[in-house]
């Protein structure tokens, strides 16, 4: 299948909270109750449109047990976009936002778009966290915040859609350079400019690029 | 411990002390092998004394030398005989690239090489660290030590045909190379320590460089893992392994460990990694004297990719190479013992993960193994005995669920029938039932559940939903449902009955169980034509008898134009309108659902006679019953009127066809005393009137009959007289005169058969009461005497004139005295003729009038009119049949007599001429 962009997310969050979840939501539009918990990094892909431009959005669900946090780590460079996934259920995943995304911004792309999901929104009875806790969490921190349920898709495809959008908005606006790969965006094989050899001198800047960080 | 969240299992078995491997174990105490590879058939083996060993699957050593000093790196071909191989003929010089053919052998058992070319990285000879080779045999990859990279394309067993590029993009040597074929685009993966990119080698010279990581791998320790599912260049660390595909990365396994070999074999992958832990792990029976330091010790891992278990961890000496082939894997020890990495038969597996209550990964594996569908439903049965043994219901429920359809649902519905899991059955059954695989027993064993836990509210809503759910989704005997149903849910029933269109159900329940007439009717009202029709013939008569007027409304409509209430069939309302097919019903088929209720019938009779429907002459017959009926039950004198005057007009419509015997046997019985005369008149049957009057001892109608008809049929006077006399009955004497006077004037009965009559009959008659009409007839009679003797007198002096006459034409003399012409009136001049009868002609009137000269041309009418008169009488005579026939046909015999008679028939009469 052919695309304009393919775009590169990672799910980031305490072990539990429903990455996996929401990924198979909006990769396979399912919940599956019983998930195996993740050991490593797993991997899903689904293709969307914005803006009439076919978009690949492949996505990166990552362990949340500290024992992985090392392999996190290698995956936040290359990201484009990042989910930062707590469970409104547990106050525990929220208070440990603050590590994540500190560790999110110290090994990603400066550009990297943060999207925070309070997952498990279904459970309003056992909720932990209040909405009105994640908005002032996002404002302050500048990111965007969401409520979703894995298990109903409330908001599920908005997330992924919403960072997509950003995403796309900071291309346009030209904060992205594009033809870095480093930055978790790719031009689709067709759309890559006609000069073949220009995606070459790309990938040699890339490589300066990251001997720079 | 991110290792321990893996669920581990022991799949494989590990065999060594193969059968004829232990040449392999001789061989090696001479050499020191320094690669590996397998593929068609053979183990390769390449040792530093630069020959080659081809290792057949019965073990037997094919030894033969490829190169003069070494041999580095060997790539057998998997499904070719061709073996690419890299090694030194020369010290010092660039390597030495070579294509055997291993399927001919020349007379000193070497195979034939088809090509040798120097691998030349630069300037300067590079050692090769790394050897692809493509299975299109089309592209060959060499990595070196310095991190050139030599591409070749073209078919690799011709040097001449075959193509070169080197690529210097890195400075570290080369540790993996795999290529990767996609419908449209090849891609060569490349790994350093430093590093793994992809070059999309699809178009020469077009290559392009992605890079995929910044981190790197070690020799040996990164595969292309292709399945049928997607493909992975596989890069292990000590933290993980990673997958990248040509976009980029992909997922990542988290392994720990220092991996030394990585391999891939189907759907797993085999890690082969530094044991730091020997000491703790299990004592395995390789941990033998044979391998004197603990430290050397590997662990070997073989994760299943798909289902993310560890199929296989073991832990052993270190060891040279894992080679896959003949369809398991061989790993070459240290030592050069082989082990064979054997996988055990699903059978064992899945007992093995049954004795470890493991089912959902038993189910898992047997599913990506793709086991048989029996298998399957046993461990889905196996695993619902489990759960319902540990006490969870719900999830029993849930995989015997999935037995459906192959496991005896008795199986299951016994074990939860008499538990107080009555919900747990509720699921299984209407499982059964969508997957159509449930019978009525099932049908009405759910329902009874349904029933069961009727006291809550949920179960009546999965009742009703159960009720209301399509019918593709679930299978079952509506009847059955419907039946069990009405023992408890009445209200469920009627819906079933409803959704299902069981009419008959549905009318039912509501007659016999709610007494809704009202809704039966309306029910009724909006089914189509031919349902309407069938239903009210079956239950009109309760439906008559509790809502007379709705019903009757009801048929009256089906019996003239129906359409169905409902709007919902109003699509139906258009193609029957389209055809525009008239459907009635035949009232006689509702007829005898008005069992108590003539009113009603006449009602609803009397609306489709207005209404204009062609109706049989039963109906009608039915009608006139009922109007009888109600006319006999009718007390008022003005209402009786009314009916007797409906039934009266009934009985005249010209357009009924009405069966005449049979309306006048019922205006009989029931007494209807102007029908039976109406329909007497109409059929002339005026002595069945008369009779009638008489049996009623009425004289005033017989005489009125009498009057009426006497003219059609003068009999009836005499019928009436015989009543008169016959009976002792005191007949009015008025009547008896009156008919004498008729009789007496018709002259239908001689005087002497009137008196005869009196006198036989019984009634109590005198003279007195006839005298008059004696009186009378006799002055009639002699008055007629009188006048025929004087008519007879007459005609005497008159045959008398006429005697004397001829007797004086015969003998005297005549006379002619006429002075006139008989023709012209005129003068007689001469010439004239004279005739007896005293008629004179001129001569010339007498030519012209005259074709008979012997005749008088005045006088020949009237004798010609005479001699006809004469022939014809003379004619008549012999025709006694037709005077018989005449007789026959005459409806008054006696004048034909007269005539007759009259006319001489019995006289002998000649013609006087
Ligand atoms: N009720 C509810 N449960 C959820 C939702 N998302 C995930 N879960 C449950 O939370 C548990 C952990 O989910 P998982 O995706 O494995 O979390 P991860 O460790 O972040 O990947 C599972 O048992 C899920 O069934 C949600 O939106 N609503
Ligand atoms: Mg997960
Ligand atoms: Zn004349
Ligand atoms: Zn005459």
């Amino acid at each position: 299948m052919s695309y304009a962009y393919l775009f590169k997310y990672i799910i980031i969050g305490d072990t539990g909270v429903g990455k996996s979840c929401l990924l198979l939501q909006f990769t396979d539009k399912r919940f599956q109750p019983v998930h195996d918990l993740t050991i490593g990094v797993e991997f899903g892909a689904r293709m969307i449109t914005i803006d009439s431009k076919q978009i690949k959005l492949q996505i990166w669900d990552t362990a949340g047990q500290e024992a992985f946090r090392s392999i996190t780590r290698s995956y936040y460079r290359g990201a484009a976009g990042a989910l930062l996934v707590y469970d409104i259920t547990r106050r525990e995943t929220f208070n440990h936002l603050t590590t994540w995304l500190d560790d999110a911004r110290q090994h990603s792309n400066s550009n990297m778009v943060i999207m925070l999901i309070g997952n498990k929104s279904d459970l309003e009875s056992r909720r932990e966290v209040k909405k009105e806790e994640g908005e002032a969490f996002a404002r302050e921190h500048g990111l965007v915040f969401m409520e979703t349920s894995a298990k109903t898709a409330a908001n599920v495809e908005e997330a992924f859609i919403n960072t997509a959008k950003e995403i796309y908005e900071k291309i346009q606006e030209g904060v992205f350079d594009i033809n870095n790969e480093a930055n978790g965006i790719k031009i689709g094989p067709q759309h890559s400019p006609t000069n073949p050899s220009l995606p070459g001198a790309a990938s040699s800047g890339g490589s300066q690029m990251s001997n720079c960080c | 411990m991110a290792f321990l969240e893996w669920r581990k299992f022991q799949f494989f078995d590990l065999r060594q002390n193969i059968e004829g491997s232990e040449k392999l174990l001789e061989l090696s105490k001479e050499i020191n092998i320094t690669c590996t590879s397998a593929g068609n058939n053979y183990l390769v083996f390449g040792d530093s004394l630069g020959q080659i060993h081809l290792i057949s699957r019965s073990w037997h050593i094919n030894t033969f030398r490829g190169y003069e000093i070494c041999i580095e790196h060997s790539f057998q071909l998997r499904s070719s005989p061709f073996l690419i191989t890299i090694g030194h003929d020369e010290p010092g010089i660039n390597p030495l690239i070579k294509v055997w053919d291993i399927s001919k052998f020349d007379r000193n058992g070497i195979p034939f090489c088809q090509r040798i070319t120097k691998a030349v990285a630069g300037s300067y000879p590079v050692q090769v660290s790394c050897l692809a080779v493509c299975d299109n045999q089309q592209l060959m990859a060499v990595g070196f030590l310095d991190g050139s990279l030599i591409l070749y394309r073209g078919d690799i067993t011709r040097e001449k045909s075959s193509k070169q590029k080197t690529f210097k993009d890195v400075k570290t040597e080369i540790t993996g190379l795999a290529f990767k074929l996609t419908a449209n685009r090849i891609f060569l993966f490349v790994s350093t320590y430093k590093e793994v990119f992809v070059y999309n080698i699809t178009q020469k010279d077009k290559e392009q460089k992605y890079q995929l990581d910044n981190i790197g791998c070690s020799r040996k320790c990164s595969v292309l893992a292709e399945s049928t599912q997607e493909s992975h260049f596989m890069v292990a660390r000590n933290n993980a392994i990673y997958c990248y595909t040509p976009d980029g990365r992909g997922p990542c396994y988290a392994v720990d460990g220092e991996k030394i070999l990585l391999e891939w074999f189907r759907t797993y992958l085999i890690i082969i990694s530094k044991s730091n832990r020997s000491s703790s792990l299990p004592k395995n029976i390789i941990n033998n004297v044979t391998t004197p330091q603990s430290t050397n010790q590997v662990l070997i891992t073989v994760l299943d990719i798909y289902n993310k278990f560890i199929v296989y961890q073991y832990v052993m000496p270190n060891i040279r190479a894992v080679l896959y082939e003949w369809g398991s894997f061989f790993i070459l020890g240290q030592d050069y013992r082989i082990y064979s990495l054997e996988e055990k038969d699903l059978q064992s597996k899945l007992s093995l993960l049954f004795k470890k209550n493991l089912y959902d990964v038993a189910i898992r594996i047997a599913k990506s193994q793709q086991y048989h569908l029996d298998g399957l439903v046993d461990i889905f049965k196996q695993y619902g005995d489990h759960l319902r043994e540990k006490g969870d219901h719900a999830g029993a429920i849930e995989q015997y669920t999935k037995t459906i359809g192959k496991l005896e649902p008795s199986y299951v519905i016994r074990k939860f029938v008499d538990s107080q899991h009555l919900e747990k059955l509720i699921i299984y059954l209407q499982a059964l039932h969508k997957q159509g695989q449930a019978t009525e027993d099932h049908t009405t064993l759910l329902l009874n559940c349904y029933t069961k836990l009727n006291n809550t509210v949920d179960h009546t809503a999965s009742l009703r939903e159960f009720i209301l759910s399509k019918e593709s989704d679930l299978n079952y005997d509506v009847d059955i449902a419907i039946k069990v149903c009405r023992q408890g849910n009445l209200a469920e029933a009627l819906k079933l009955a409803e959704k299902h269109e069981k009419h008959d159900w549905y009318i039912k329940i509501q007659i016999e169980d709610h007494q809704n007439y009202v809704q039966v009717l309306d029910y009724i009202s909006s089914l189509k034509f031919e349902e309407a029709d069938h239903y009210m013939k079956k239950y009109g008569q309760i439906l008559i008898e509790h809502l007379p007027f709705e019903s009757i409304q009801l048929l009256k409509r089906l019996c003239t134009n129906f359409k169905p209430n409902n709007s919902n069939n109003a699509s139906d309302n258009i193609i029957s309108a389209h055809y525009d097919i008239e459907m009635k019903s035949d009232p006689e088929d509702f007829i005898h659902l008005f069992l108590n209720n003539s009113s009603g019938l006449v009602e609803f009779l009397e609306h489709l006679i207005t209404a204009g429907c062609f109706l049989s002459s039963s109906v009608y017959n039915t009608l006139l019953e009922q109007y009888l009926h109600v006319w006999v039950g009718t007390e008022a004198s003005g209402e009786k009127q009314k009916i007797a005057h409906r039934i009266l007009e009934l009985l005249q419509n010209p357009d009924i066809k009405l069966n005449k015997s049979h309306a006048l046997v019922v205006c009989d019985m029931h007494s209807f005393s102007e029908g039976i005369l109406y329909l007497y008149e109409e059929q002339k049957l005026y002595q069945q009137i008369l009779r009638y009057h008489i049996s009623r001892n009425d004289p005033h109608s017989v005489l009125a009959c009498c009057t009426r008809f006497g003219h059609q049929d003068p009999t009836l006077w005499v019928q009436a007289l015989w009543s008169c006399v016959r009976d002792n009955k005191e007949l009015s004497i008025d009547l008896l005169k009156q008919i004498l006077t008729v009789i007496a004037k018709e002259k239908l009965f001689s005087p002497q058969l009137v008196i005869d009559a009196v006198s036989t009959g019984n009634a109590e008659i005198t003279l007195g009461h006839i005298r008059s009409y004696i009186m009378n007839e006799l002055q009639q009679e002699m008055k007629k005497s009188e006048e025929i003797a004087q008519l007879t007198g007459n005609y005497k002096k008159d045959t008398e004139k006429l005697k004397n006459h001829i007797e004086q034409l015969k003998n005297g003399v005549t006379h002619i005295q006429g002075s006139r012409c008989a023709a012209c009136h005129h003068h007689l001049e001469l010439p004239a003729i004279h005739f007896l009868c005293n008629h004179s002609f001129h001569q010339h009137c007498f030519q012209t009038c005259s074709d008979d000269e012997s005749e008088c041309p005045t006088c020949q009418p009237e004798n010609k009119d005479l001699i006809e008169l004469l022939k014809a009488r003379e004619y008549n005579k012999d025709l006694h049949e037709t005077f018989h026939f005449q007789l026959d046909k005459a409806h008054d015999g006696f004048s034909v007599a007269a005539e007759y008679f009259a006319r001489g028939l019995f006289n002998n009469y000649r013609i006087l001429r």
